[in-house]
């Protein structure tokens, strides 16, 4: 069956020498084709080519190496991997390319498959003696697309492309049927309408022509080869970890993040510095370095005075570190910290480029900036990403507009990297450019769902009305007519993940809570696209204006969402709890079937609870169908009974989680705290209603059970979330800031902190709190996702919460976590029922789910940032067209909440932004205050304290201490290349005084706002669409982008958005500590 | 070695064979005229050759003689030229003298020994190229030795190493997939009864990998048995034609 050859390879030994080694190498018959139109019944399983093409491509060893990208446009469909071009690709691109390459492989959505040609006993060919790689990778993967031709009986076509013209050349006219062509002319010919990767190829072509013609000019130092690397890890003379470059001082300061606990050096327990362009040594932000600690000596501080963070990027600027250092550091002598340890990168074992959106010079800008105008430097987004070199005939049409482009290399004889333009989003400054900017710097990708996706989804519509299937009754609890269930969101939310149910059991000495929760998996089955696709988006992307859904339409809003009085599959958890002492007696999961009684509203619900008379909508329908007035009050009262016993319950569980020491930090003043984060919080009212608590306590509760469930039964493989506990000395600034007004923090352990938290209010200024639980956030880690194969079980406490065991089960619309512990929750409970199946085997094991986790955690992550982004574009947006000299609503007040050494940190509660102002200039100027506490820039002195900063002018001096509040003006920072800022100025010592105009009243800074935002996210909206408009009447084409970008957004109403993340918050207690991340970062 | 992969997403190992896959075994027994039995066998690159002799008188030491079975005496060695770099030291390191111990204990359990009180039996492998698996290679060279010498056992003794990656037990490895670090499992048996006569395991697992790794081990040494079995046919088909019976 197998027969077994010997292959000889030569190998570098690890001290260098060359061994030769031979190995066994077995060939076989049967090697799948993984093709439809395979006549000699190869085993098939998994992806296979449809057998609809036309033909079927080949792409050697160099097209794999050098043009994967332009293979992983989706339109190209019939690729054959060789697994010569992929075991090539692996060894001369290393592992980052040959992953791509592997998950481009497992993606049903690609039309391409792996053929192990070297393992085929007829298209195996040996290596010859004297032959070269190259030659013979050429020749051994024109023989396979020869055999793959003649296996499929000659009845399509086989193009094998390459770039090497002498295998063009030789193996051209050798077969009938076999076609050996260049890459450019394959595209050409067969793709004459896929100009995106016809222009793709060219870029990438390019920029390896420009490589080879690369000046011999030493930059930088070699880095150091992959063994020597290991070798001084593992010797503890390199350190690895992840490289982190200062947005602020981009050019300057990076720093070195230890990874994992391994490292010998104990006594290095800070970040490791890595100063200037030369020491950087080519690595890029988020690349995995390695770094050598230099000699105490050298070792130097980090800066803490404050800097624009606009790049002052000289030409020289990544070689000037070392030169122009000397001048530099004394003026920074003053502003820098304790020396820290400071170290230079010697290799990079593993770089982590991503794409990165730039924008392109104006036109004379790139004529003066080289002669050869075909390569010019672009500027990234990103302030941590150094200007980039790249290749284009099309510079002058380019410019001002924004593209993505990839990173090719970074050579040591060169001073920038080298990459390749990929697609135009558009011109900077738009509206939608700069959206979709956001969603490509976080790496979200939301295309449309595709028709093959939407073909799976079921249909709703008046002519073919969805219906219940009779089978799914059968097989389902049927609550439809022994529960009242009904819901309670935000008013005018569609998605409605979540139901509740409480009834006394028959003999009273019993009750039952049940929540219900959208059945997603019913309709999203494992492996499906959607569910590819919803794993990869991972959740529903929330912008300030807009939403990207993870799951279509038609399910999110209409057949998941369980929406009142229609029929609609759930999955359950409920309770008998005891009616009088409220302990579970018995808990019970599954599949119902419920039909929600009441869509509420936290309003009316609240209203309904306070006894008051408010209306419901489903009883005045009732009542218009002419339903008789007892038969409505006994609704009336059956329902306020759910409800007050739905709150006891709630308070009851409550009380239990507080003793454990959960942390109030969903109270009113965090959720202002989010709002300084740019979350839009603004429409939470002062006072939450105990409705909004009882809802989320009853969600925690089912998280938790579910939790319990299904780490019980799958203690090896099941996701759950955890929120490790803070690092001690990162309160220090909490506590050293509460000191300051007297109050004294306790952060030994949660409960003492929330206690601590609680005490530390001031009743003159309610902000003081809302600062300090602000920064006890930022104090705090990320709540994230694991498998509990890869945790120790003591590390599953969730700190916030106070819960042992967490997880997310209630929301399974618009996060893929929830539709994971749905199906663990399924398996589970068919374990359960049948102990003789052995579920592990269809479950995903823990490596996976752990991957997944890492997966999630990361799209977590970056949805939060994109939505922060987005906020502060919109907030920019707005202020851009604002003159701050004329226009009132630029001025408000603003609370210092640190000190830098040039300056401070304030926090301006009307528009919940952040911003740092400065109290000295270029020019070395202070900011001087004048009696009546107006501000000016004169020459002075500053002097810094821990808790205050001074200037002295000839006017006299002044004093800015931590908490107080002074008025600011916001301004615009016109800016082409990079993310917009804003630009805080101190205009006024005193608190802001001025007429309040309606949506920045001065002061106190806890009103309502939510009339101020909402509006804020409009007026950008309806000027930016009136500016397409305009754009569009006088241009047809212009509008491409934006036009198409519509058809995404499936929100029109910024409120929504509001709503669902008010939502969103309620239930996810622990979000705020996330939002810690994207701040502290 | 950490850039290779040893499993591929197709389901190919790195030479070829798929995880259940055991690498070819090639055998000869009664290569030697002047001991009482011999063999050669290989086992894909492993080469290894085993000579048995006895049972006779216990030589040497009195001490040594069991009254009520037989003393088996093994030496296992490697071929200063069985592997890539030349190894110094033949034998009497660490390394042979464990192996040497385990290839006894394997045999004790399977050789009828009290057939033979106060006698001995000598068992000594060679190994002439190292490719993986040397430990597995000696005990089934052994057996078609002891075999050929005609002396009783209780059953064949297989063995087979088994190792442990992504989840996958991997069959019979060789040297590239030992040498990667990860879980090696090896295991002699008498296969018809399923009797285990030796398990030696290196390197961590998880206890719930366990028994899938055993079962794998189980089928890989049962199918090596097969092999042998032919083997032993093939060689007595051979004498019986040259002895014109």
């Amino acid at each position: 069956m197998m027969i077994k050859t010997e292959k000889t390879l030569c190998l570098k030994s690890s001290r260098g020498g060359k061994v030769r080694v031979v190995r066994e190498h077995y060939l076989r018959e049967n090697v799948p084709c993984y093709n439809q139109l395979c006549q000699a019944a190869c085993e098939n399983e998994g992806k296979t080519l449809s057998e609809q093409l036309t033909h079927y491509v080949v792409p050697d060893a160099g097209v794999v190496r050098d043009f994967l990208e332009v293979l992983e446009f989706r339109e190209l469909q019939g690729i054959v991997f060789m697994q010569t071009a992929c075991h090539a690709a692996q060894h001369s691109r290393g592992r980052r390319l040959y992953n791509r390459l592997r998950s481009l492989l497992k993606d049903p959505r690609h039309d391409c498959i792996h053929f192990a040609n070297e393992f085929q006993l007829y298209s195996y060919c040996p290596r010859e003696r004297g032959e070269t790689q190259e030659k013979w990778q050429s020749r051994s993967i024109y023989n396979a697309a020869v055999w793959y031709h003649d296996h499929l009986a000659g009845l399509r076509p086989v193009v094998m492309i390459t770039e090497d013209k002498e295998a063009i050349a030789e193996y051209s006219s050798c077969t009938s049927g076999v076609y050996v062509i260049s890459t450019k002319e394959y595209l050409e010919t067969f793709w004459p309408d896929l100009k995106a990767a016809q222009e793709l190829y060219c870029s990438i072509a390019q920029a390896l022509l420009e490589k080879e013609s690369e000046s011999t000019e030493r930059e930088y130092t070699e880095h150091l080869p992959a063994e020597v690397l290991e070798a001084g890890i593992k010797s503890g003379r390199f350190i690895q970890g992840i490289l982190n470059v200062n947005k602020h001082r981009a050019q300057q300061e990076a720093f070195v993040r230890f990874e994992g606990s391994a490292n010998k050096n104990t006594d290095l327990n800070s970040d490791i510095l890595v100063c200037g362009g030369k020491h950087r040594n080519r690595a890029v932000h988020g690349d995995l370095v390695a770094v050598e600690l230099l000699s105490s000596r050298e070792w130097r501080g980090r800066t803490t005075a404050l800097q624009e963070g606009v790049g002052e990027d000289k030409a020289g600027g990544g070689g000037g570190g070392g030169g122009g250092g000397g001048d530099e550091s004394q003026v920074q002598s003053q502003t820098q910290s304790q020396p820290m340890p400071t170290g230079k990168v010697v290799g990079i074992l593993q770089r982590n480029w991503r794409d990165y959106v730039v924008t392109f010079p104006p036109w004379e800008e790139v004529q003066s900036q080289s002669r050869n105008s075909q390569r010019i430097l672009v500027i990234p987004y990103d302030y941590r990403i150094p200007k980039i070199r790249i290749s284009t005939q099309q510079a002058e049409a380019l410019q001002d507009h924004r593209v993505i482009v990839r990173l090719d290399s970074w050579e040591s004889t060169s001073l920038y990297p080298n990459g390749h333009t990929v697609r135009v989003l558009g011109k900077s400054g738009e509206l939608e450019t700069e959206v979709q900017t956001i969603l490509v710097e976080n790496c979200i990708q939301v295309p449309q769902f595709s028709e093959a996706q939407l073909r799976e989804m079921p249909t709703n519509s008046t002519e073919h009305p969805w219906r219940v299937e009779a089978g799914e009754v059968s097989s389902r609890l049927d609550l439809r007519d022994t529960h009242l269930v009904f819901s309670i969101d935000p008013i005018g939310c569609e998605d409605v993940d979540d139901t509740l149910s409480v009834r006394l059991l028959p003999g009273g000495t019993r009750m039952e809570l049940g929540v219900h929760i959208a059945d997603v998996t019913h309709f999203v089955k494992e492996g499906s696209l959607t569910d590819l696709e919803a794993r990869s988006r991972a959740t529903t992307y929330y912008l300030a204006d807009r939403r990207y859904d993870m799951l279509p339409a038609v399910l999110s809003a209409d057949l998941c969402s369980l929406l009142g009085g229609v029929d609609r599959y759930a999955m359950s958890v409920m309770w008998q709890l005891d009616a009088t002492s409220l302990e579970v007696c018995k808990v019970w999961y599954g599949r119902t079937l419920i039909r929600s009684s009441y869509q509420l509203h936290y309003e009316l619900a609240q209203s309904l609870l306070n006894g008051e008379d408010a209306e419901v909508p489903e009883l005045s329908r009732l009542q218009a169908n002419g339903t008789s007035e007892a038969e409505l009050s006994k609704r009336r009262v059956e329902l306020l009974e759910a409800l007050r016993q739905l709150t006891r319950v709630a308070r009851h569980l409550r009380a239990h989680r507080d003793q454990g020491g959960a942390l109030e930090l969903e109270g009113v003043e965090v959720r202002a705290q989010l709002d300084s984060s740019r979350n839009i919080t603004a429409l939470v009212p002062k006072q939450p209603l105990e409705v909004h608590e009882t809802v989320a306590e009853c969600m925690i509760y089912a998280n938790h059970w579910v939790a319990r469930k299904i780490q019980e039964s799958f203690p090896h493989q099941a996701l759950l979330r955890h929120h490790p506990p803070p690092r001690q000395e990162f309160f220090n600034q909490l506590q050293d800031s509460a000191r300051t007004r007297g109050f004294t923090i306790d952060t030994k352990s949660n409960k003492a902190l929330a206690d601590s938290l609680d005490q530390a209010v001031d009743h003159k200024d309610p902000v003081v709190n809302r600062l300090l639980r602000m920064m006890a956030t930022q104090a705090m880690s990320n709540a994230l996702y694991f498998s509990t194969g890869a945790c120790a079980e003591d590390q599953y406490y969730h700190y916030g919460l106070a819960l042992d065991r967490y997880t997310h089960f209630t929301s399974p619309i618009r996060r893929y976590a929830d539709i994971i512990v749905h199906r663990l929750l399924m398996a589970a409970i068919a374990a359960d029922k049948d102990t003789e199946q052995v579920p592990s085997t269809a479950l995903a094991s823990n490596k996976d789910q752990e991957e997944l986790a890492h997966h999630i955690n990361n799209r977590n992550r970056a949805a939060q940032h994109a939505q922060k982004q987005s906020t502060e574009l919109f907030q920019s947006l707005y202020f851009r067209d604002k003159d701050p000299l004329t226009d009132e609503r630029c001025t408000a007040d603003a609370v210092i909440y640190s000190i830098r050494a040039n300056g401070m940190l304030v926090f301006v509660p009307s528009y919940g932004l952040k911003g740092a102002v400065y109290l000295k200039n270029r020019e070395s100027q202070v900011v001087g205050v004048a009696e009546d506490g107006s501000c000016s820039w004169q020459g002075g002195t500053l002097d810094r304290q821990l808790d205050r900063i001074s200037t002295t002018t000839a006017t006299g001096t002044h004093t800015f201490k931590v908490f107080d509040h002074i008025t600011v003006c916001i301004s615009v920072q016109p800016n082409r290349c990079h993310p917009l800022n804003l630009c805080v100025e101190v205009v006024s010592s005193k608190p802001h005084q001025a007429a309040p105009s309606p949506e920045a009243p001065a002061g106190t800074g806890d009103k309502p706002k939510g009339r101020g935002r909402s509006e804020l996210v409009q007026e950008v909206v309806r000027l930016a669409e009136e500016a397409s408009q305009q754009a569009k009447e006088g241009k047809k084409g212009r509008g491409k982008l934006s036009k198409q970008e519509k058809q995404y957004r499936q929100s029109k109403q910024p409120n929504l958005y509001t709503v669902l993340q008010e939502i969103a918050q309620l239930a996810l207690l622990d979000l705020p500590a996330c939002e810690a991340m994207g701040v502290g970062a | 070695m950490a850039g290779l992969e040893l499993l591929s997403d197709q389901g190919y190992r790195l030479d070829g064979r798929k995880v259940t896959e055991l690498r070819k075994i090639q055998a000869r027994m009664g290569i030697f005229g002047q001991a009482d039995g011999s063999a050669y066998l290989e086992q894909g690159r492993t080469i290894a050759l085993a000579v048995v002799y006895g049972p006779h008188d216990v030589r040497g030491s009195r001490a040594k003689v069991q009254g009520d079975r037989a003393v088996i005496n093994c030496q296992y060695s490697m071929a200063t030229f069985s592997t890539a770099e030349r190894k110094r030291r033949p034998h009497g390191d660490r390394k042979s003298t464990e192996m040497t111990l385990h290839l006894k204990e394997t045999f004790e359990a399977a050789i009828l020994t009290h057939l033979y009180p106060r006698s001995q039996i000598d068992i000594y492998v060679k190994i002439l190229q190292s490719d993986g698996g040397n430990y597995s290679a000696c005990v089934n060279a052994a057996t078609l030795a002891v075999i050929d010498a005609s002396i009783p056992m209780r059953d064949y003794v297989c063995a087979c190493t088994v190792g442990f990656v992504d989840d996958t037990p991997l069959a019979d490895l060789n040297h590239v997939e030992e040498s990667c670090g990860g879980t090696n499992l090896a295991m002699a048996m008498l296969p018809r009864s399923g009797q285990i006569a030796l398990l030696q395991m290196d390197a961590k697992l998880h206890q719930d990998h366990l028994d899938s790794l055993m079962e794998a081990a189980m089928t890989a040494c049962k199918g090596v048995s097969k092999v042998l079995d032919e083997v032993v046919r093939q060689h007595l088909q051979e004498t019986v034609i040259l002895t014109g019976d």
